[in-house]
């Protein structure tokens, strides 16, 4: 199995998650289980903070779909963190992503308005 | 004043008995110092002498040193020098002959500490090994004594075990000293360059004395790569130190000089100047960043054989100048040399061609003969094999091999189950390969993406429960890095939500084209690596 770690940080109904190693097709699901079993009913905020994530492919896209679509339904403010030039940053672009989900720094394409951040 | 006699009723060779043990097994372990120590106090007790002491001959300088002494150690500690022919110790050094001083005080004796200590009669016998001059050993009495003529056979007698012992540890010694020596002064290994693969081969020869043979390589400021071998003539000890200070001579001026000529023209003056009556012969070659070809220049030595790309091996027509440490030369000589890609160029020293039962000709022959462009390990390997063989060479070698890489970069294929488990294992591989193409963080991210993108596709889609392979190639088409991932499956169409992103990311990291064929699909991702064209 690829290194991937995810840490979550949960303070109130704020829940802060930082990822970190290669996110594929071989692990992307364990990334998901992760993910979700740390968001409950009463979370209000998610951040993703992928600066440490060195690989990043449509497998893992698709986690980050399947969770924005998610979050939107339950009405929970996402924020993805992914720095200029890293390789999260990078597919996150190509994909449209940041169409759905808000991004740090913001998205040059110009995303939605970002709530709260700075 | 009387003269005592204390004369042994025993004839020499049963006192000699008493220390034959200084040369034996048991004290084979002690080096000199100490056997000497040992063998000093056995013979003051025979002697009946308070002191005893050996001073072993410092040939350069003409002088006696002590090296070891009982009753009066103050003369290895201070160190004492004694010239040859002057005082006692000189006088038994230069005539060979037993010395026998009665009384001190009629005599002619150097060494103040003599008289400091109280002695008043003194016996010394020369050190001989061979014919050789060694060293003295003597000994000394306080009270006036006589020594007669069985005395002194029994102290020749002695001196002559040690010298011989002394000898055997010497050279042992040196020789030992030479191989660490060596060791210490040769690299024992070479830079990595880039482009420029190395190898080499060093063997001492003939009961593993050391000569002073060398190689070296390295890298000169502004990307200049400079090769040599050479060697100095002699062996041992000797041969060795004055090959290492030549050796790091090489290192500095080729640090400054602009051509191996100069290199050479410096280190030749530095050698006359510095160690008059030495010589060395040597080649020094300059690889030109480009690797495109090699500035050499040759002083005595062998000329250096080169290889082609599916040629065979040629000896370099090159101008051989004056050894170095003989005259002042005419200007030397540099002789540029094409170096194309995939070519071998290999410097040896003559210990490699020179062997006493076969004809030169025929050995340089046959170094021409083995020597191919291959990989510069397996030139080494061959040479190593088809010239020195069983046989050990009674001189020393040196070989030293460089090989300009191809143009190109050997695609990466990697063959692997299409499970995902592969993924990462597959894109540690790229990664790796990537590393030594000239390529920008952004484009490994991109072509990471591609090959991960490429690759997940197979194994979700390509494949029924039985599975299959994944099969990856990525090689190098200047400007472009060409990415194919093939399959032996049959293509299912994406089922699922949130599906079919992988080809969009997979057109924009590159030119993709999809081929389907009934045996299965083939990929491939055209991506420009580097700076695009007309930018710096």
């Amino acid at each position: 199995m690829n290194a991937v770690r995810v840490e979550a940080d949960t303070d109130d109904a704020d829940v802060r998650f930082s990822l970190a190693g290669e996110i594929d097709l071989e692990n992307a699901a364990v990334v998901e289980d992760q993910l979700l079993a740390a968001i409950t009913n009463h979370t209000e905020r998610v951040s993703l903070d992928l600066s440490g994530v060195e690989y990043l492919d449509s497998a893992g896209l698709r986690v980050l779909f399947h969770l924005a679509d998610r979050l939107s339904t339950l009405q929970i403010e996402a924020l993805l963190v992914a720095p200029a030039d890293s390789p999260a940053r990078r597919v996150i672009e190509l994909s449209g992503l940041a169409q759905l989900v808000p991004l740090d720094p913001p998205d040059r394409s110009g995303g939605p308005a970002q709530p709260g951040v700075r | 004043m009387s003269t005592s006699s204390r004369t042994s009723d025993k004839p020499p060779a049963d006192r000699l008995r008493g220390i034959e043990a200084v040369t034996d097994s048991g004290l084979a372990h002690l080096d000199v110092e100490h056997l000497l120590v040992e063998l000093l106090d056995r013979v003051r007790e025979v002697l009946g002498a308070e002191t005893a002491a050996v001073l072993l001959l410092d040939e350069p300088n003409g002088q006696l040193v002590a090296t070891a002494a009982r009753g009066i150690e103050a003369e290895v500690y201070q160190g004492v020098r004694v010239p040859l022919g002057q005082g006692f110790a000189g006088r038994v050094a230069a005539s060979r002959r037993p010395v026998t001083i009665e009384n001190i005080d009629d005599a002619d004796v150097v060494n103040p500490l003599l008289r400091e200590r109280g002695i008043r009669s003194l016996l010394g016998v020369p050190l001989l090994a061979g014919g050789q001059l060694l060293g003295v050993l003597h000994v000394g009495t306080i009270e006036l004594r006589h020594f007669d003529a069985s005395d002194v056979e029994l102290l020749q007698m002695v001196a002559d075990r040690v010298a011989l012992a002394t000898q055997t540890r010497l050279s042992e010694a040196e020789r030992t000293a030479s191989v660490v020596l060596q060791r210490s002064l040769l690299p024992q290994r070479l830079p990595q360059v880039p482009g420029l693969e190395a190898a080499f081969r060093y063997s001492a020869g003939a009961g593993g004395t050391v000569g002073g043979d060398w190689y070296d390589m390295f890298v000169l400021p502004g990307g200049w790569v400079c090769v040599t071998v050479g060697d100095v003539v002699g062996r041992g000890l000797h041969a060795a130190t004055v090959m290492g200070r030549l050796r790091s001579s090489l290192r500095s001026h080729g640090m400054a000089a602009r051509d191996p000529g100069t290199v050479l023209d410096l280190v030749d003056r530095q050698l006359r100047h510095f160690e008059p009556g030495e010589m060395a012969t040597a080649v020094v070659a300059f690889v030109e960043p480009s690797f495109e070809c090699l500035h050499l220049s040759v002083a005595g030595h062998p000329a250096p054989v080169v290889a082609a790309a599916g040629g065979g091996g040629r000896y370099l027509d090159v101008p051989v100048d004056t050894p170095l440490g003989v005259a002042s030369p005419s200007r030397r000589q540099v002789t540029t040399v094409d170096l194309p890609p995939g070519s071998v160029a290999c410097f040896y020293t003559d210990g490699l061609v020179e062997r006493r039962a076969e004809p030169l000709a025929r050995r340089l022959n046959l170094l021409e003969e083995v020597v191919v462009a291959a990989p510069p390990e397996k030139v080494c390997t061959t040479v190593m094999n088809r010239l020195i063989g069983r046989e050990r060479p009674s001189d020393d070698v040196a070989l030293l091999v460089v090989r300009r890489q191809d143009g190109h970069l050997a695609p990466l294929d990697v063959s692997r189950p299409a499970v995902a488990s592969s993924l990462g294992e597959i894109r540690a591989a790229v990664r790796r390969w990537l590393a030594q193409v000239d390529a920008s963080p952004a484009d490994v991210t991109d072509l990471l993406l591609a090959v991960g993108e490429a690759t997940s596709n197979v194994v979700e889609h390509a494949y029924g429960p039985q599975g299959g392979t994944v099969t990856v190639r990525i090689e190098l088409q200047p400007p472009e890095v060409v990415v194919t991932v093939q399959d032996n499956g049959r293509w299912r169409s994406p089922r699922g939500t949130n599906r079919g992103r992988g080809s969009h990311i997979m057109a924009a990291v590159g030119e993709v084209s999809v081929t389907r064929r009934s045996g299965g699909t083939e990929v491939v991702i055209r991506r420009r690596v580097g700076a695009p064209e007309g930018q710096p």
